[in-house]
């Protein structure tokens, strides 16, 4: 019954899409198309969203993620205007009497001043584009901010827009929206990653060397995405310098980074290779004795990238990232990210556009108690990875100057290896561990973006995901009737053989945006989307290990759904010098994970009877003031949200707070260019504490002071707010080493106040006086934290 | 696991920890059982008492004046007095067959108007083979312990067959060593339930879970080691109470009430007891430390 109602809704849409494409009447007239690529002039880095901007026509287009655009306009002759914040504008003379390639280069504004630009967009892109709850990031913004320890991180620095927060200092991830961690897609070219953090959250896994475009998406979706139910953070890598070969780097604190890039096979190709290596035990090595001396502790990650453009209509890409963290002494631990992507553009004609991207991705952890093998009696070794195989094809078909569509798919085969260990104890050996299990999720969708008239442009989608599950010899079937947040006994056991499908999921995700001109510089904008999400980190702890499982969707646990809906109003000031917006949001989340008292996640093949399943709602207003344009310029930006759950067997079934909720959110990001020379950041961040659970009585068995709540309440008090304020100079150098290239110094300073910020406060009995009962505040960075960079180009 | 994530970060970062006040809603008392009888022919305890607020500082009150009984599955039950008016209601058993194997064990408690059970049962447990040591010297001198010492571990096979479960807990020089970091538990000789060994050797993390990381032994300590077998409920209850007693530090799990297995006759009842009643049965293994005997250290 339902997959009829929902089968007939997608044949509406799809109707209802025909028929706006029939109602275009610009398909009658004599047109030819201009396309092409805009890339940088100085390195010959693809740019964009580049706006190309027939003047007469009073039409524009903006350049994809590969720099190609395409417009179609009426035979003659137009002026175009192609502009890029931060790059010399390029006006052109064109006759258009045929299609034409227009392949352009923009040259960077010479002036270090002006290049200080936070946005590298058309000047009102943010209220003319569709977009609406989307932040985009400049590297160049990101790496004058103050960094903790110096080390520059994309994942820090988004937590200083509005609707991104953390669970605190030190935790890995971010939330957003009142998301989990889990739902947020993080895209390294194309490719999902699927632990975002070194050394247990401390510092992202990109390398901000190699990093050329960082996109949040909060709301509004587009169809082209989809996967997780919170966020997708698209972030683009550089694909190096085709002009000349180029050497870079940097010596922090915590890593020392170096990248080579250069042209490959004159002016068709390039390439870029990237390491960073964190040296703390390098350094540390001296000072270390006897036992200590064999201890192992660093993370790095290595990039390399090359792309080669066989002709005007296909160009090929190949990129690899390969990023590792190791501790241990005669006890080790690792983990790491290893992915492979393929992307190939293929240009079929003017209008029609295609990027294909196959990737390969392992995500593994391994535990190993005897690195050295000294002890043959007693062992225990532990594997664990997550496979990716997909293909992807992306086209773009610009229609006409109205219509611009998208449409493609996406099929993604995971194996998923929970967990194989060999325990040897006293000389016996046992392999323990759990079943592999496999998935394939899949996904079509369609969009348009369609200006109906100059004031109304609606961009509306509409996505189909599938998945089945299989792959597995045994799914489990638990005694649903147990009492709510208790473990679920097994009830049965059903066997599978092979490739046997064991179950299949598939929903309809319609995406909408609207954007309304009131006037020049004003927009309203209203967006919905709904996304489904196929797989789950199952963690119950308040920052994410590395030892978080990732898991399939099963015959037990059920894809996560949310439907957000969320209006804005867009305002720019004093000829775009100022940006501001104001957005509310709605959110709702199906399928909701928790995890009962005493859940056993590691290694358990029953995991599945220690899970429960709730519901979750976010709201919120966000509020951001920009300034884009002078020696001073920054971010304002406030957030007021609410994040609550409902699940069976919790607070005693009532809606609670959620452990990542926020009431209150400050973010104030400030660079000032002081001369050529030198330039300061400082940023600012007030927010609410996370929502904690504290024990009302307490009772004494066996000497222990064992904490209880009465009523059995969760999340009814809070920690204390934090707020710290980063600052940071910048100071550019003539040249580099022997006289060449250029440099600079980076002088920063963490926590300048000197706040101890509370990551949480627990209870616990004296460890002194087991008698006595304490509060404790934990706090993660409870010092000032001064540091130095030294960065260099030749 | 949790300890081993946070090495690293401390290695790198001043976290740190301050005492703080905080305050918490007060709310009413509960009776607390505190029933951990063995199958071993001594005083046998019951501690009745009363919860108080989280952050009093006080003894807790005795609960005084209750009837406790245990009855084994055949009926036959053994009264628990308060001889001594304190809420300690004791019974001392003539042997060591008090307790059956394999059987169910009742706690009957009336307390006030209310009436309380609770349900355990006596499972099996593998005797100790033998305690052995190693010499060790530590990298840096701790701060409460000498540096060269010993580390101690106990050899015992966990029975074939899945699903036993035991708490391993130890004496230094006649000191139990009581804090709910302290003790550990195993499931069938392994870690936990999920990882599905059985019948082997106790895992080594478990065998030489009867040291403390800055302490290390020295010549002439005595050593004695307890293995319990535990009732799966049990298991679980001290499994929680290690989890909600060490719960800091940016890898914690929100903290919940731990499920007791005392229940009110009356379940329609707003008096609800608290606590745990549990059977075990016991191995025990002393050593008294001596360098001579010691295995060289690595």
């Amino acid at each position: 019954m339902k997959k009829d109602q929902s089968s007939r809704g997608f044949i509406r849409c799809i109707t209802a899409f025909l028929f706006c494409l029939l109602l275009n009447p610009s398909f009658a007239q004599d047109t030819f198309t201009l396309s092409g690529t805009v890339k940088d002039a100085s390195d010959g880095e693809a740019l964009i969203g580049v706006n190309v901007y027939a003047r007469d026509q009073q039409v524009g287009i903006s350049t994809n993620v590969y720099g190609f655009y395409s417009i179609t306009l009426p035979k003659g002759s137009h002026r175009l205007v192609v502009s890029y914040v931060g790059y010399h504008k390029v006006e052109r003379e064109i006759n258009l009497n045929a299609n034409i390639t227009l392949n352009l280069e923009l040259k960077a504004e010479g002036n270090v001043l002006e290049e200080v630009i936070v946005k590298a967009e058309r000047e009102d892109h943010n209220v003319k584009s569709m977009e609406m709850s989307v932040n985009k990031m400049e590297m160049r913004t990101i790496k004058k901010m103050p960094a903790l320890l110096g080390e520059v991180d994309v994942i820090r620095s988004i937590q200083f827009l509005p609707g991104v927060s953390s669970v605190g200092e030190g935790s890995s991830g971010f939330n957003v929206r009142g998301g989990a961690i889990d739902q947020n897609l993080v895209l390294l070219d194309e490719a999902p990653v699927y632990n975002s953090s070194h050394l247990m959250g401390f510092f992202s896994i990109f390398n901000p060397d190699v990093v050329k475009d960082v996109k949040l998406i909060k709301g509004s979706i587009p169809s082209v995405y989809g996967g997780r139910v919170s966020s997708i953070l698209d972030v683009r890598m550089k694909e190096g310098n085709s002009k000349r070969t180029e050497f870079s780097g940097g010596i922090g604190t915590i890593f020392s980074r170096f990248t080579l890039e250069g042209p490959l096979v004159k002016e068709k190709g390039s390439f870029v290779v990237a390491l960073r290596r964190s040296y703390i035990d390098l350094l540390a090595r001296p000072f270390l004795k006897d036992d200590l001396k064999g201890v192992k502790f660093y993370f790095y990650d290595f990039t390399a990238k090359g792309n080669y453009r066989i002709n005007d209509k296909n160009t090929v890409y190949l990129s690899g990232y390969l990023g590792r963290d190791l501790f241990g002494a005669d006890f080790g631990f690792d983990w790491g990210n290893a992915t492979t992507t393929f992307r190939w553009n293929h240009v079929f004609n003017n209008k029609l556009f295609l990027n294909t991207t196959l990737f390969y991705s392992n995500y593994n952890y391994s535990l190993d108690s005897d690195l050295k093998n000294k002890n043959k009696e007693d062992v225990f070794r532990w594997n664990s990875n997550i496979l990716n195989y997909s293909i992807k094809p992306d086209f773009t078909w610009y229609l006409n100057t109205r219509n611009t569509i998208t449409f493609g798919g996406q099929s993604i085969l995971y194996n998923f290896n929970p967990g194989s260990a060999r325990v040897v104890s006293g000389g016996e050996g046992q392999d323990i561990g759990l079943n592999s299990k496999k998935a394939l999720e899949s996904a079509v969708y369609i969009g348009n973006e369609h200006k109906i008239t100059g004031r109304l442009t609606l961009n509306y989608g509409l996505r189909y995901s599938f998945y089945d599950y299989f792959g597995t010899p045994l799914a489990y079937i638990f005694d649903e009737s147990a009492p709510a947040g208790e473990r679920k006994p097994l009830r049965d056991t059903l066997a599978f053989s092979g490739n046997e499908s064991i179950r299949k999921y598939g929903y309809f995700e319609p995406r909408l945006a609207v954007n309304i001109s009131l006037n020049r510089s004003t927009s309203l904008k209203i967006g919905y989307n709904r996304l489904a999400q196929y797989i789950h980190l199952l963690s119950n702890t308040t920052a994410s290990s590395p030892l978080d499982v990732w898991t399939p969707s099963t015959n037990n646990i059920k894809p996560q759904l949310s439907d957000q809906v969320a209006l804005g109003i867009f305002k720019n000031f004093r000829d775009n010098m100022y940006e501001t917006s104001v957005e509310v949001y709605y959110k709702t989340l199906q399928n909701q994970i928790d995890y009962i008292r005493n859940a056993d996640l590691l290694l358990n093949p029953y995991v599945e009877g220690d899970l429960m399943y709730g519901k979750g709602r976010a709201y919120g207003a966000e509020f951001f003031v920009k300034k884009n344009k002078g020696n001073l310029n920054g971010w304002i930006s406030y957030t007021l949200s609410r994040t609550e759950r409902k699940v069976n067997g919790l607070n005693n079934n009532e809606w609670f707070l959620s452990r990542i909720d926020k009431l209150h959110n400050l973010s104030v990001v400030s660079i000032y260019d002081i001369s050529k020379k030198w330039n300061i950041g400082a940023t600012f961040s007030f927010m609410t504490g996370t929502p904690a659970s504290f024990p009302t009585t307490r009772y004494i068995w066996q000497g222990i002071a064992i904490p209880h709540n009465y009523s059995d309440e969760r999340n009814t008090y809070r920690i204390p707010a934090s707020h710290r304020l980063d600052l940071s100079a910048t100071k550019r150098n003539k040249h580099a080493l022997f006289g060449r290239g250029e440099s600079e110094w980076v002088f920063s300073v963490y926590n300048v106040y000197n706040r101890r910020n509370p990551f949480s406060v627990y209870v616990r009995q004296n460890p002194d006086d087991p008698s006595r009962t304490e509060a404790v505040r934990y706090s993660v960075f409870a010092s000032v934290l001064p540091s130095v960079t030294y960065n260099f180009k030749f | 696991m949790k300890k081993l994530l946070i090495f690293p970060a401390l290695l790198l970062f001043c976290s740190c920890e301050d005492v703080i006040s905080i305050e918490v809603k007060e709310e009413k008392q509960q009776l607390v059982v505190d029933a951990w009888l063995t199958d071993e022919a001594q005083e046998q305890q019951v501690k009745l008492t009363l919860s108080q607020a989280y952050f009093d500082q006080e003894k807790p009150l005795p609960a005084l004046g209750a009837e406790v009984y245990v009855v084994r599955q055949d009926s036959t039950g053994f009264r628990f007095n308060d001889n001594d008016n304190d809420g300690v209601y004791t019974y001392t058993p003539r042997n060591r067959n008090y307790l059956r194997m394999n059987e169910r064990i009742s706690l009957y408690i009336k307390y006030k108007e209310e009436e309380y059970y609770a349900i355990s049962e006596l499972k099996r447990v593998p005797a100790i083979d033998s305690l052995k040591y190693q010499s060790v010297t530590l990298p840096i001198k701790p701060e409460d312990g000498p540096k060269s010492g010993f580390r101690a571990q106990f050899y015992a096979n966990d029975f074939a067959g899945e699903g036993d479960t035991y708490l391993v807990r130890w004496y230094k020089n006649d000191v139990l060593q009581a804090r709910s970091s302290e003790y550990t538990l195993s499931y069938d000789g392994g870690l936990s339930p999920g990882n599905k060994i059985d019948g082997m050797l106790f895992f080594q993390p478990i065998r030489m879970a009867i040291n403390s990381d800055s302490r290390l032994f020295v010549d002439r300590d005595k050593v004695t080691v307890e293995l319990h077998s535990l009732p799966l409920d049990a298991y679980y209850f001290l499994y929680q109470v290690q989890a909600e007693t060490n719960n800091g530090g940016i890898f914690a799990t929100p903290p919940a009430n731990i499920p007791s297995n005392i229940f009110n006759l009356n379940p329609e009842s707003a008096e609800k007891a608290v606590g745990l009643f549990l059977v075990s049965k016991v191995s025990r293994y002393t050593a008294v430390i001596d360098k001579n005997n010691a295995r060289p250290a690595d």
